[in-house]
């Protein structure tokens, strides 16, 4: 599934890497409401990870109303699936920002250094 | 429900030489159990015990419920072995193999064993004494399958195996676990490739099972630390401030102190940093593979 990175041994449990990465993907438009979304045999297969994690990010994901079930048919992104609330978000950007700023003080860039590789990838972000 | 697996108080010598000791584990349903453990550590016996193959010294390991020693027939049942050599008789072919299980497991289904093959690119009328390695680890899997097992004992499944053959293994355990549930139990040196699929870790060591932990909390626990230091008179000398972590395996470079750690804590993390001495400290997760060097490696830190 195009955008959805998982990596095993980050210390982020995978279900929640699963989650986070589909939230960030409808939140994004990249999976537009209503879009199928793989099934979890396939995505499990896909990213090499155990169903039943997979399994657990989807049933978290429909219990949010982020996806629904229709039975013996799949697994589709909610016609309206809800914002993610502000706490989340917030969370989500810390946690991020974080990861972000511990990896730059690891390769020694300046804290300027840092925040112009985040702006120009930014820009990136928006022409595509 | 019984757990498909249970190892009690498994003890095993060779004369004076001890293979395994007291070694006690259990394998939940619909969980995939990792057994790791260097050569030599006693995987090997360990496993030969689990397919009642051979007797142990002491105590007993349980396959459903039933002894596997005492009694191995009713258990195979209900599990599917991929033995570490794979070993069939040289001149039948896969479809003569799938044919012969037929008659010894009423269960047996012989087209999805075909499938399977197809899947993997395994020549049905070949020989499989002319197969390749991989190829020959291929038909074990897709015998080991063919009546339908609730658990499957994959000894070093990927031992030989190229990278497309390991990727279609993979596909085929993940397929089996979505489908059927399967519980899984296996040994093996390829950390990276099952990372993602393992539920719980065990690892042996000289015989001993010194670690025996769901995957999950393993991770959370384990990080390596990087700082540099102004603790003491030499950069790259370090003290007491890891006990906190504890520190299985401290390495010093030229820019200070690398650790991997198995004690971790976002809020000591935190209090690490701040103290005067310790600069631009970063903790970052360690990949399974690193955990078990850490765990069951030789070396217990520098400067000890």
């Amino acid at each position: 599934m195009a955008g959805l990175r998982i990596d095993p041994s980050d210390a982020t449990p995978i279900w929640s890497q699963i989650e986070e990465g589909l939230r960030r993907l409808v939140a994004s438009g990249a999976l537009a409401p209503g879009a199928v979304v793989p099934s979890v045999r396939d995505l499990a297969k896909e990213l090499r990870v155990n169903p039943a994690t997979v399994a657990k990010a989807f049933q978290r994901l429909t219990d949010a109303g982020v996806l629904t079930v229709r039975r013996g048919d799949g697994t589709y992104v909610a016609d309206a699936p809800p914002a993610m609330s502000r706490t989340d978000r917030a969370r989500i950007l810390r946690e991020a920002a974080t990861r972000y700023a511990s990896l730059a003080a690891t390769l020694g860039v300046t804290k300027e250094e840092a925040a112009e590789a985040l702006r120009a990838a930014w820009k990136k972000g928006d022409k595509s | 429900m019984t757990e498909p697996i249970r190892i009690e108080g498994l003890t095993v010598r060779y004369g004076r030489s001890t293979a395994c000791r007291d070694v006690s584990l259990c394998v939940a349903p619909g969980s995939v159990y990792a057994l790791l453990g260097r050569n030599g550590a006693g995987k090997s016996s360990l496993v030969r015990c689990l397919l009642g193959e051979q007797k142990p010294s002491a105590g007993r390991t349980l396959l459903f419920g039933a002894d596997a020693w005492a009694t191995r027939k009713a258990a195979m049942a209900r599990i599917g072995i991929v033995p570490e050599e794979p070993d069939a008789p040289p001149g039948m072919t896969a479809r003569e193999l799938s044919d012969f299980c037929r008659r010894i497991y009423p269960r047996w289904d012989a087209a999805a064993v075909m499938a399977r093959l197809q899947r993997f690119g395994v020549p049905p009328k070949t020989p499989f004494g002319r197969l390749s390695k991989g190829q020959k680890g291929e038909v074990m899997l897709a015998l080991a399958l063919g009546h339908a097992p609730e658990a499957l004992i994959l000894d070093d499944p990927t031992l030989g195996l190229d990278v497309v053959a390991r990727s279609a293994l993979y596909e085929e355990i993940v397929g089996e676990l979505a489908d059927r549930g399967t519980t899984v139990f296996v040994t093996t040196h390829d950390l990276a490739g099952f990372e993602g699929i393992v539920t719980r870790v065990g690892i042996l060591k000289e015989g001993k099972l010194i670690l025996d932990e769901e995957m999950e909390a393993l991770k959370a626990r384990f990080r390596r630390i990087r700082y540099a230091n102004r603790l003491t008179d030499t950069r790259t000398a370090f003290g007491t401030e890891l006990d906190a972590f504890h520190a299985e395996r401290v390495r010093v470079r030229g820019w200070g102190i690398e650790a991997i750690v198995s004690n971790f804590d976002d809020a000591v993390f935190e209090r690490f940093r701040a103290i005067d001495g310790v600069d631009d400290a970063s903790a970052e997760a360690v990949p399974l593979e690193e955990i078990f060097l850490a765990v069951a490696g030789e070396e217990k830190g520098a400067g000890q």
